[in-house]
């Protein structure tokens, strides 16, 4: 299961299919202050990657995938929406 | 120019004026089946032949047009004037094209953007779906000007790679690739396929301009678009996106043009896309920008456009509202559009229009309109456009006039020979030696003249057997490595003409033969290596001229035809009885592949085999009055010799005469002519025959066949003509032989339609009509009659 959805953290293991968005994004929407673990993510569907940019859930744990890491976290770190 | 291509231009020009046609018609009798099945095929041969080149956007397009026709065929939509208005405008574009390939040999650098904007709209009534096959991406797009969606990317990095670029003077892609929003109900991640982009060096995302709220969002709409920069190949990039390709924009940037972008003398790209508003640029809220007022200017005037060409597509309209409401936000005058309709659609851009008119400083960047940019040379070309001819300068004489030419000049070649007998006339019923000297000094000089038109006739009708060739080399090519075999393609005598009737008849033949070898014929590598032959396949096309036929000749060093399972093949359809299933001899056998009914094939494939089997090919050849035949050695290889008639115009026939009345006999069929003394005439079973050197040959009495009142005098030798019919040696017992003659045949038409005994007739030199017979029909007949 790619998804272990928590109290306030998500953990995002292995590759996120479009499958997990809906889930992923209902659970983004519903909790306040949401955590994610991206630690074992391998792939993230844009779809979830989306959800992610949009909510902004704080990144609990960096992924080790090196795409995500070095590629794919600092576009969901950065504040806000505007053009660098 | 490469003759194939030659061809295709020249059979291009005839498509398209079919099609022009077609559609016309089609537009004041819509829904007629016929009709719209017609320009349908003519769309789809276009297509197939366009492929054959390379000449994708060509290709795109015909399938574009082709999808739109086969869904009016299928009936899933009406015809309406606006389609065949599109249909119109594709196939002028194409013309367009035509003649520029004509020149230059490759389409127009502009065909790519030209063909967007009306496949958009060709797709449009059938759902809008983008191509899916054979994709291909046009290169990158001016080399040096900076896009300016450049402004997502880190402008020190973007410093910093200008100068490495500028002292390395090499060039760098940029990417933006903007997901349309259904895209991932069509299993598209495109992060992922980012991810698999070599040599990514930088990537960004473009985040929505507004995000909805948290309640209203959907989760499986794309709403993001990405910018990247890479080092990777244009092929591997353009593998990557092949499915894309309408959702991406490539350029390669050097130094000096992002040096140029970076101090702010931006020359932003005006896309060549009218209808799509997922292309339009996402920039965010600053009014200040005038690039970026002129963008949304360009968007709105591109939206009224697209308002005014299709009003009613609900998905489209949706999509235009999004683009309204983007550019509107440029404007900082945010608008609401509700549930888009034309009218409010249109008030709404018109009122923005207006709005800003004067907002707007840069009179370069509001100038630009973006739809008229890629309509106005597709609206130029029309069929009386005299800019360029598809095709080569070859004059086209419609066959008719050909054909009506060769009739003028066999009626010329039977009143010259009246002259043989006036000039007898001369000499017995008026006793005037001199007069049939000069008489017949004037008709050797008519006879040459004669004899040359002719000549020059046949020679317009001629053509090198080249022209059946020259697909051969690519069908092969291709055919081979889909199959994953090494074969290599040897033409002989190329050279060799024949009749123009005969080369397009042998195209269809030809084509099947060739496939079968390719297909069925030689083995694959590994076999062939177990079987101790070369790994390289060989198919050879020979054509020969032999007197008055040319020979065809496909072989290959193929596994050859198995006879003992083409037997047992054939038993088990049917096809033979038992006992000819044991006695049959191998090259007996060999020959029931061309037998109605059967296919050895086990697998049917893609290639041959679909239904159109080795009796079509024997078929069609006999028709044309030739044979074919199939010699072959299992293991060794196959070959299949095709006997072609070189002129379908010109018969020599051997003329005959029974109870007074001439008949001709094609001179191809007949072997020879005996006399045979009345005692040497034998009757086995009811049949009269003859031995000749040892060979029982049956012997039919043509006067009982067809019914004419002429008994054989008992003290004359009987006069036997001796012909090959269908492989077996018949005698035809007649009355007198006479000489031979090249004659013209008319085929048996209205009254005479019935009499199958006759294959056509002919006019002799002194006026009679001679009916020429058709030998197997004849044989039939006499075996009626018993």
């Amino acid at each position: 299961m790619p998804l272990e959805l928590g109290e306030g953290t998500a953990t995002l293991i292995g590759v996120v299919t479009v499958d997990e968005v809906e889930e992923l994004a209902g659970w983004l929407r519903a909790t306040t202050r949401p955590k994610v673990n991206l630690r074992r993510c391998n792939h993230l569907h844009t779809g979830a990657f989306q959800a992610l940019l949009l909510f902004r859930p704080k990144v609990s744990a960096a992924p080790t995938d090196s795409f995500l890491a070095e590629r794919v976290l600092p576009l969901l770190a950065r504040q806000g929406s505007e053009p660098p | 120019m490469n003759p194939l291509l030659a061809q295709f231009l020249a059979e291009a020009a005839d498509l398209l004026t079919q099609v022009d046609e077609g559609l016309l018609q089609l537009e004041r009798t819509p829904g007629d089946p016929e009709l719209v099945n017609e320009v349908f095929r003519a769309a789809h041969t276009f297509k197939g032949s366009s492929g054959l080149f390379d000449f994708p956007e060509l290709t795109k397009l015909t399938h574009a047009a082709e999808d739109l026709l086969d869904a009016v065929r299928a009936g899933e939509l009406p015809l309406d004037s606006g389609m065949t208005d599109d249909l119109l405008a594709t196939f002028d574009l194409i013309r367009g094209w035509l003649a520029y390939v004509t020149t230059e040999e490759r389409l127009p650098s502009t065909a790519g953007a030209d063909a967007a904007s009306l496949i958009v709209r060709l797709r449009a009534p059938i759902g809008g779906e983008v191509v899916r096959e054979a994709p291909t991406l046009s290169g990158p797009q001016a080399g040096d000007v900076a896009p300016a969606w450049l402004a997502y990317f880190d402008e020190e990095w973007l410093a910093e790679t200008a100068a490495w670029l500028r002292t390395t003077s090499s060039q760098m892609r940029f990417i933006r690739y903007a997901p349309d929003s259904g895209c991932f109900f069509r299993a598209e991640d495109p992060l992922h396929l980012i991810r698999q982009v070599p040599a990514l060096d930088r990537l960004n995302v473009i985040e929505p301009v507004e995000w909805p709220e948290a309640a209203d969002y959907d989760e499986y709409a794309c709403l993001v678009a990405f910018v990247c920069a890479t080092r990777a190949g244009m092929g591997e990039i353009q593998y990557l996106f092949r499915y894309v390709v309408d959702q991406f924009e490539l350029v390669d940037l050097d130094g000096d043009a992002i040096q140029r972008y970076l101090s702010g003398e931006i020359e932003i790209e005006v896309e060549p896309e009218s209808g799509t508003a997922e292309k339009q640029d996402q920039k965010p809220s600053s009014s200040t920008d005038p690039a970026l007022l002129a963008d949304a200017r360009a968007v709105l005037a591109a939206s009224l456009k697209a308002l005014a060409l299709n009003p009613t597509n609900t998905c489209h309209l949706i999509s235009l509202a999004k683009a309204i409401t983007y550019a509107a936000h440029a404007f900082g005058d945010p608008v609401e559009i509700q549930e888009p309709d034309v009218v409010t659609l249109t008030a709404t851009v018109t009122r923005l229009l207006g709005d800003t008119a004067e907002a707007v400083e840069d009179p370069v960047r509001t100038v630009v309109p973006l739809v008229a940019a890629d309509e106005a040379p597709a609206a130029e070309r029309r069929a009386d456009d005299p800019g360029g001819q598809v095709g080569s300068r070859i004059l086209k004489v419609d066959q008719e006039k050909v054909d009506h030419l060769m009739e003028l000049v066999g009626e010329l070649n039977v009143a010259k020979n009246g002259l043989t007998f006036l000039a007898g006339a001369a000499e017995e019923e008026f006793g005037s030696r001199a007069l049939a000297r000069r008489i017949k000094d004037q008709y050797s000089g008519l006879h040459r003249i004669a004899e040359e038109l002719q000549a020059s006739v046949m020679d317009i009708r001629m053509l090198p057997l080249s022209v059946a060739f020259s697909r051969f080399p690519r069908l092969v090519r291709d055919l081979s490595r889909r199959l994953g075999k090494n074969i290599e393609l040897v033409l002989e005598g190329e050279d060799t003409m024949a009749d123009k009737d005969v080369i397009e008849a042998l195209a269809d033949p030809l084509v099947h033969l060739v496939r079968n070898s390719l297909d069925h014929g030689i083995e694959t590598s590994d076999e062939r290596l177990a079987s101790g032959k070369p790994t390289t396949a060989r198919i050879t096309l020979t054509a020969v001229a032999d007197g008055d036929a040319v020979i065809v000749e496909i072989a290959d060093d193929g596994r050859g035809v198995d006879p003992a399972r083409v037997r047992r093949k054939a038993y088990e359809k049917g096809l033979i009885s038992e006992e000819e299933l044991e006695t049959l001899s191998d090259v007996d056998a060999v020959d029931l592949v061309f037998r109605p009914g059967f296919s050895t094939a086990e697998q049917i494939s893609d290639l041959s085999g679909r239904g159109v089997g080795m009796d079509a090919v024997r078929a069609s050849v006999e028709k044309l009055g030739g044979t074919v035949t199939m010699r072959s050695e299992l293991g060794i290889g196959t070959s299949t010799r095709l006997r072609l008639p070189l002129s379908m115009a010109v018969t020599q026939v051997m003329v005959v005469s029974v109870a007074g009345q001439r008949f001709g006999i094609p001179v191809d069929l007949v072997v020879e002519t005996v006399r045979v003394p009345v005692d040497e005439m034998n009757r086995v079973l009811h049949q009269d025959v003859v031995v000749l050197r040892g060979e029982v040959i049956p012997v039919l009495d043509l006067a009982r066949a067809l019914d004419m009142p002429w008994i054989p005098d008992d003290n004359r030798d009987r006069a036997i003509l001796i012909a090959n019919v269908g492989g077996q040696r018949v005698g035809l017992l007649v009355e007198q032989f006479h000489r031979e003659v090249d004659v013209i045949l008319k085929p048996m038409e209205g009254l005479l339609a019935y009499a199958d005994e006759f294959s056509g007739t002919a006019l002799l030199g002194d006026g009679l009509v001679l009916l020429v017979l058709n030998m197997k029909e004849v044989l039939g007949l006499a075996a009626r009659v018993g």
